[in-house]
This record gives C-alpha cells, sequence and structure tokens, in this order.
C-alpha cells in the first residue's frame, strides 16, 4: 500500500513543527544508482535513528526528542534518474517543461517565460537541483541543525563516499502567521478536505509507481524589504489584497483606501483562528480589477474541484528565513539603493500532484503570469521587483511503500534487503545490503 | 429571458433573438424535472444583487484521454485531425490544425483554429436567416462560402425552416442529439467541407448546450455530507458518486461547471445561479509571453481572437498568415525550463482556459428540507478504469496502426458519453 511520506502537514488539526531545513545532495562522479541507493539507505536509516533519539557518534547516549516531532521527507530530482542503473524512467512531473530554467550563468535570468519572478543578480548557479533533496521539519531548531551536521557526518564516513551535501537552506514559522512584508501569510491554504486530492498523485496514469507519491516544489525568495517598505499601506494592502492589520480580505479598493468587509474577522478572533475558516480565510471572488491584481487573488481563482490540476491549487508548507547578507552595498539588494545587511524570504514549499499545478499559476494570463508579486506592478516598480529567487527546485516525493528501505529504493534499480528495526540504545550500524534485481519497471 | 447572440459577436433581430432563446429554453425543458431546484434560473435578470464569477473555467485540453492513457498519447490523439477531433475534443472547444507544405514540399502545420461557439446558435440562425448564417461563416472563413457548402442545396430559401435546419445539419453541424434530427437522418457529425476541414463551430453533440445545462443545473443543489452527524460540503466524489455519474468526474469542464456551481450554492447557503448574458462559451486570454518566434515576441497578427468581445471572445485562430513563410512549428512554447515548437492544438489548449461567465445572486437561505444528505463517496473515483477508457485506448490502438502504416479497424469508436 502507497502512501504519502511524512512531513507534508495536510490532516486535519496537524501543523508543521516550527523549524524546517532543506537538504540538496549531489551524487559524485562516476557514482551509479545502486551506490547512491546504498548511501541513501544508510543516511535514511540515520535519520530515523535520530528521531529515536540516536546519534551515531555517541554510542549508548539517549537525546531527549520528545518534544521535537521530527519528520523527514526524501525527494529525487530530475538527475536522479540520469544515474547509470536507474531503476525507472524519469517521472512525467520531473519532464523539463515542469522544472524550472536555470539562472543565468552570468547571474539573474527568468525563472520561467512568462513569468515575472527573476534570479536575483547574484545567482548564476541554482543550488537546488541536485539529485536528492531532504525536508526536516521539527519543533526545535536544535533538531533540523543536527539533521544537517549528522548528514554531513555519514555522507563523508562513508568507505566509498557517493553523495555530498552540497547546500542547505534553513527556516523558521512564525507564531504571529506573518511573513516579513509584515502581511499574515497562508491563510487561504487548501481545505483540509481538499487536500490530498490536490497533493497526492492518484490513479489514473501510466506510472503506477508513483501513485501516492507527490511532487515538492522548492523556491527560496527573498524580499525586497526597503522597497516594500518605500510602499504606502493602502498600495501595500492592495498589491497584497489583504489588510495589513487584521488580515481581513480587501473587497474593494475604495475611495478612501481599500475596504474590507465589515465583519471580518469574526468577533473576538483573530483572523487565522479557525472562526473565520468559512468566511474570511479564503479571499472572495471580487470585481474590482485593481483588487483582483493583488496577490492572494491571483494566486486563487477559486475553480473547483480543487482536485483537477486546472484548478492550480496546491498545498503550501512555508518557512521564513532572515540571513546575513551583504545588501549594503550599492546593488547588493536585489530592488533598488542600499539593502538592510541581511536578506529576508520565504522558503516556499508546495506539495502538488504534478507540478504543472504551479507552473501554471506563475505563468498564465490573469493568473500570476508575468508579474512578480502582484498588485499594480506597472505603477509601483518597487512590486516588480519585490521578489528575486535565489534557489528553485522541483522533487519527486515517491510514496512509503511496504517493505522499501526508504522511500523510492526501487527507483534506484535496485531491491535492498530490508532489516530489522534497531533496538533503542543498540548502537549497531548494519550495513544495507544490495541484493541486486530491479523489481520495477524497466526504465 | 434575455439572452443575445454569444459574445455579442452578431447583430440578432427581436424575432432571431427570440427563436435562440427559444433553443435555450427547449434544452432546459429538455432536463428532468427532478434535476430544477430554486438555485439555477436560465433568466440571470431575476438575479438579487447578482455578481459574476471568474472561477468556473478550465484548461481547454481534453481532460479524459490524459486520465486513460497519458499525456503523450493524449496530445497525439487530440492533434489527429478530425479524428482526434471528433473523438476526444469534448471540452466544449474544439479546433483544427491547418496545414501547408513548405519550401521542400513537406506538408507542416500553418495555423491552429479555435473555436468554442455552440452548433445551436449557428443552426437556429441558418433555420431562420440563411443569409446571416452565410455573413457569419464568410466572416469566419475568409472567403463566402456557396449555399451548397452551406446547405447541401443551391437555394435554402426555397426550403421551410425546418429543411434548413436539416440540410444545415448534414452539411455543416450534424445532429447534436436531437431526436428530430436523427429521426431525419441527419448524422451526428456533418459530411461538408466547411466545418470538417476548417473549425467553423462546434459540432459534438456533449460540446451543446444541453449538456451545459444539464452539468449546471447538476450542481445546483443543497448537497452535502454528513459522515459525523456534522454537515459539510460534498466533494465532487462524494457528488458524482451519488448519483452514479462518475464520468463527470473524469473530465475538466464537467466537474468544473456542476461543483462550481454547486461551491456558489453552498458557499453562499442557497445562493441563485444563473449564465450571464450572452450565453455563450468564452476563451480567456492567455499568456503570449510563452510563445516566441525568432527569439522575439509572436507577432500579433498570428494571434486573432475574433466572434466576441475583449474577455468573452469564442474563437482564436494562431499562427503565421497564409501569406508568411513561417510555419506553427517555427513558433516556441517556453514551458518550465523546456522549449518546444508549437506543433498542433494541444500545447496550445493547454495555455488556454474555457468557460461560460456565470452569476450568482442572493436568494432565501437553504431550509432544512432542501438540503440533500448524500452518502459519502466510498473511494476516489478512478477515471482511468477500464471500462471508461476503453473507447480512448481503442482509438489509440488505430492511431498507432494507422502510424505504422498498418490495416485498422474501420469503425469508428464511440466517444466517451457524459
Amino acid at each position: 500500500m502507497a502512501a504519502l511520506q511524512e512531513g507534508i502537514y495536510h490532516a486535519p488539526g496537524r501543523r508543521p513543527g516550527r523549524h524546517f531545513a532543506a537538504l540538496f545532495l549531489r551524487v559524485l562522479p562516476g557514482v551509479g544508482a545502486r551506490a547512491a541507493a546504498a548511501a541513501l539507505g544508510d543516511l535514511w536509516e540515520m535519520l530515523q535513528d535520530l528521531k529515536g533519539g540516536r546519534v551515531r557518534d555517541l554510542p549508548g547516549v539517549g537525546l531527549t526528542v520528545d518534544q521535537d516531532d521530527m519528520t523527514v521527507l526524501l525527494g529525487f530530482g530530475r538527475n536522479a534518474f540520469a544515474l547509470d542503473g536507474v531503476g525507472l524512467r524519469r517521472p512525467r512531473g520531473l519532464a523539463d517543461e515542469y522544472l524550472f530554467r536555470s539562472a543565468d550563468p552570468a547571474g539573474g535570468g527568468p525563472l520561467l517565460r512568462g513569468s515575472g519572478l527573476s534570479y536575483a543578480p547574484v545567482v548564476s548557479a541554482n543550488m537546488a537541483t541536485e539529485a536528492f533533496c531532504v525536508q526536516v521539519i521539527a519543533e526545535s531548531k536544535l533538531a533540523v541543525d543536527r539533521a544537517v551536521v549528522e548528514t554531513w557526518k555519514v555522507l563523508s564516513d562513508a568507505s566509498e563516499p557517493a553523495l555530498e551535501l552540497t547546500t542547505f537552506y534553513l527556516g523558521n514559522q512564525r507564531n504571529d502567521h506573518r511573513s516579513w512584508i509584515d502581511f499574515h501569510d497562508g491563510l487561504s491554504n487548501l481545505r483540509s478536505e481538499d487536500r490530498e486530492g490536490v497533493i497526492a498523485i492518484g490513479p489514473g496514469t501510466d506510472e503506477p509507481w508513483a501513485v501516492g507519491g507527490t511532487y515538492l516544489a522548492f523556491l527560496r525568495i527573498a524580499v525586497d524589504l526597503p522597497g516594500w517598505r518605500r510602499l504606502s499601506r493602502a498600495d501595500q494592502e492592495l498589491a497584497v489584497g489583504r489588510d495589513k492589520l487584521s488580515g481581513c480580505p480587501i473587497v474593494d479598493a475604495g475611495g478612501d483606501g481599500p475596504r474590507v468587509d465589515p465583519g471580518c474577522p469574526v468577533a473576538g478572533t483573530q483572523i487565522w483562528e479557525s472562526a473565520n475558516d468559512a468566511q474570511f480565510s479564503e479571499p472572495p471572488e471580487v470585481s474590482d480589477p485593481l483588487v483582483r491584481a493583488s496577490h492572494v487573488q491571483r494566486a486563487n481563482h477559486h475553480i473547483r474541484p480543487a482536485s483537477d490540476s486546472g484548478s492550480r491549487r496546491i498545498f503550501r508548507q512555508g518557512y521564513e528565513f532572515l540571513e546575513w547578507a551583504d545588501t549594503r552595498s550599492p546593488g547588493g539588494s536585489q530592488g533598488t539603493g542600499c539593502g538592510p545587511g541581511f536578506r529576508a524570504g520565504l522558503n516556499f514549499v508546495s506539495f502538488q500532484d504534478t507540478p504543472a499545478r504551479l507552473l501554471k499559476m506563475l505563468t498564465a494570463g490573469g493568473w500570476l503570469g508575468g508579474a512578480n508579486f502582484g498588485g499594480d506592478e506597472a505603477k509601483l516598480p518597487e512590486l516588480a521587483s519585490l521578489l528575486s529567487v535565489f534557489a528553485a527546485g522541483v522533487y519527486f516525493v515517491p510514496p512509503v511503500v511496504d517493505g522499501e528501505p526508504f522511500p523510492g529504493a526501487a527507483a534506484l534499480g535496485a531491491a535492498i534487503a530490508a532489516r530489522p528495526p534497531v533496538e533503542p540504545g543498540s548502537t549497531a550500524r548494519p550495513d544495507p545490503t544490495i541484493t541486486g534485481g530491479a523489481p520495477a519497471p524497466p526504465a | 429571458m434575455p439572452y443575445d447572440a454569444p459574445g455579442h459577436a452578431d447583430e440578432l433581430t427581436d424575432e432571431l433573438r427570440a427563436r435562440w432563446n427559444e433553443t435555450i429554453a427547449r434544452a432546459f425543458a429538455s432536463q428532468k424535472d427532478a434535476l430544477k431546484k430554486r438555485f439555477f434560473t436560465l433568466d440571470a435578470g431575476e438575479l438579487r444583487n447578482p455578481f459574476s464569477t471568474d472561477a468556473i473555467k478550465w484548461p481547454g485540453d481534453p481532460g479524459k484521454p490524459a486520465f486513460c492513457v497519458g499525456e503523450a498519447n493524449a496530445q497525439a490523439l487530440s492533434d489527429w485531425g478530425l479524428t482526434g477531433r471528433r473523438a476526444v475534443q469534448l471540452e466544449y472547444c474544439e479546433y483544427m490544425v491547418l496545414t501547408a507544405r513548405d519550401a521542400t514540399g513537406a506538408l507542416r502545420p500553418k495555423r491552429v483554429e479555435i473555436t468554442t461557439e455552440f452548433r445551436e446558435f449557428w443552426a437556429c440562425v441558418a433555420m431562420h436567416d440563411p443569409d446571416k448564417v452565410r455573413a457569419m461563416a464568410t466572416d469566419v472563413l475568409g472567403a463566402e462560402p456557396s449555399w451548397r457548402e452551406l446547405y447541401g442545396v443551391a437555394d435554402p430559401h426555397a426550403l421551410s425552416a425546418e429543411e434548413r435546419e436539416i440540410a444545415f445539419g448534414h452539411t455543416c453541424a450534424g445532429h447534436g442529439n436531437d431526436r428530430r434530427l436523427r429521426v431525419a437522418g441527419v448524422p451526428a457529425q456533418p459530411t461538408g467541407r466547411l466545418n470538417m476541414q476548417r473549425a467553423l463551430f462546434m459540432t459534438h453533440p456533449i460540446n451543446g448546450i444541453d449538456d451545459l445545462i444539464y452539468v449546471a443545473i447538476f450542481g445546483a443543489h443543497a448537497y452535502c455530507v454528513a459522515p459525523r452527524d456534522e454537515r459539510r460540503q460534498a466533494g465532487g466524489d462524494d457528488v458524482f458518486s451519488a448519483f452514479k455519474v462518475t464520468h463527470l468526474a473524469c473530465n475538466h469542464a464537467d466537474p468544473t461547471i456542476s461543483l462550481g456551481v454547486y461551491d456558489l450554492v453552498y458557499q453562499a447557503r442557497g445562493a441563485q445561479v444563473a449564465f450571464q448574458n450572452p450565453l455563450g462559451m468564452y476563451i480567456r486570454e492567455p499568456n503570449l509571453d510563452v510563445f516566441s518566434h525568432d527569439g522575439g515576441r509572436v507577432p500579433d497578427d498570428w494571434v486573432r481572437f475574433s466572434r466576441g468581445r475583449p474577455g468573452s471572445y469564442m474563437r482564436l485562430e494562431f499562427g503565421p498568415p497564409d501569406d508568411h513563410e513561417a510555419f506553427l512549428d517555427d513558433i516556441t512554447l517556453s514551458l518550465g525550463a523546456s522549449e518546444q515548437p508549437l506543433t498542433g492544438g494541444y500545447q496550445l489548449l493547454r495555455e488556454l482556459e474555457i468557460g461560460p461567465l456565470m452569476q450568482a445572486g442572493e436568494a432565501e437561505p437553504i431550509a432544512e428540507d432542501e438540503w440533500e444528505l448524500l452518502e459519502p463517496a466510498p473511494g476516489t473515483i478512478a477515471c482511468d478504469d477500464a471500462e471508461s477508457c476503453r473507447a480512448v485506448r481503442d482509438l489509440l490502438v488505430r492511431y498507432e496502426a494507422e502510424r505504422q502504416g498498418r490495416e485498422a479497424p474501420r469503425t469508428m469508436p464511440e466517444p466517451p458519453k457524459p
């Protein structure tokens, strides 16, 4: 029975942990699918041990992880399916038409033709295009940080190294439900009953081994905060489509400033509380063209059923980031003028049964096509360069299949003998045993 | 009931407008009474404080074949000339690819003609006003067709209105599942070249207004499920499974219309929904930045919307004009990290959204006895099951046989029924 991997918090009432890491793993030159599978098997086992509080360099020591609630998710990129001896052909959702464009070798360049999103001028290589990615989510920062360090250890300790950790990105969720532009974010995510139909690859495909899996899209997006803060509150609200303070959806631009439904939010509640879910979380359809041009209106046209990819609904699970960056020098900020000496932004993560949902949302006319963020970008140039991309990738997230030592093992063309679980406190480190043979359909 | 010509594309006399509205009314009257609830009205003028919705639209590419045989095969079938048009172009959108020979003598795609015009409207005009329909056809085709090409006779004025409808059905419109026309021997699909070699207007019976009205009124109900005695909105699987119409879930158009209308009813706890005037099927403008030619934008005159107004066009001709040396596959479509030549209509339809314009208005709240409690669906509807995919798979066998030059069965498989 195939099921979605953990780390996709779509079930009603489940909230993702506060801290996030996305790790990107490159396959070393000359390494084939079998050796990559062995390395992944070892890595996966180490990460499962970490969830249980066991660190390989601390035999017999049990870490306190009760509150960490750590989850680990493994994704396969296009390059994984180009390895020698791979067992399955590249899944359809990793076809070139569903991937992001490369950054220009000189820096910058469009993320997609037809989109207003571009790589930052300082980005000449997109680091989120490796063969594999690992998403780690936990309630504590230590748990995700430790996963990064322990990943490096296990890969570098290998007697015959097969993978290397090329980069990682960290992020955290804010408990005020806002993003760095100060507005509420993530309010109009999918209704819980629609989520699985959007996320999981369903039957009706000629890739039955992919059923129950999903695609992860990752974008490391920086925000030009100096540019954003030059805008008036009203311009910001019309760009976002929500009231800055309450988070209520804007219903018309108004003569005296943007207006919201006077009943929003439900008395005595905050917009992100469930009492507002039915009425106000999802912005209503509007007729005012200024409001229709806003970000929230462009990103969701309220098309039913959500399970049809034509609805362009996605399941978002983003994490903010803040990092030091040399943005004080001229041109250091992605917009105009000098930056603040740091870079703030969003690790955009979405899950969907086909990346087409996201790519069409970003490129289609009337949606986010041609727009950087949304709002009146012709009148307000700050909006046309508000966001810039520092990394972008699309990964196939194989389903969990009984008997596989790690998700997607069969895709790498080798049946790997399942081993008995390691007892808590055990120091045993059984090596993954490649038994050979490809149980999956030929590539 | 005040519906004007679809897209306001044509000026109608009062009489012709009345005839068109009679056609719409007949399509509504033909639906089962049990389907008709107060949440749908044929008269948008009845709506209280109406607002327009942009939520009922879908990609124009055929959805069902992709479920059954995958996207690559769906593209091949959809682009398979008249056969593909008649078998799989069932999303209220039909197209033909016009071809021409290049300097080497190779036959290549030149332009795509896309139409979302209802056959019922053309048939109505053809029945009551031959001169008008000839003017419409001239406008669309770029040259005046003969009466014989339109009606199969030298002078349609000499025929009665009913005889003209039959004659026009034979040559241009097909029978559209109209019982009277079937009895009169009109074939399902037309036999004249105007709407076989070109895409004059839609001809497949599934792409008709009776089907459109059916799926709209099917959705205009106060459905709900209550798995734990807690009433909640039904999902598509619940609705289509409950009424044993699971086939409606397996394309783009039908579930979007039904569930879009239902969403308006449910979310407003009793909205009334109607087709906005004029009733038609409209093409939303695509993002042309994804297309390029010689590294630049596609010239404006290679993208010709017509039969309507901005926001409500029903026809798109895409590709270089005859007097230009370029071909359709000289246009590059940039999708994701790929650059691909535009070889047919399927790729283009994936970039378009199609849909009617609909409105909703305030109405009385849903009364307790109006709720229709459905059993939650036992599972996700499988759109790739062997039975519902049989016609598509048979078609693929024929397509592959033809491509390989083998002898193919000569029977035309029935397309999937709604």
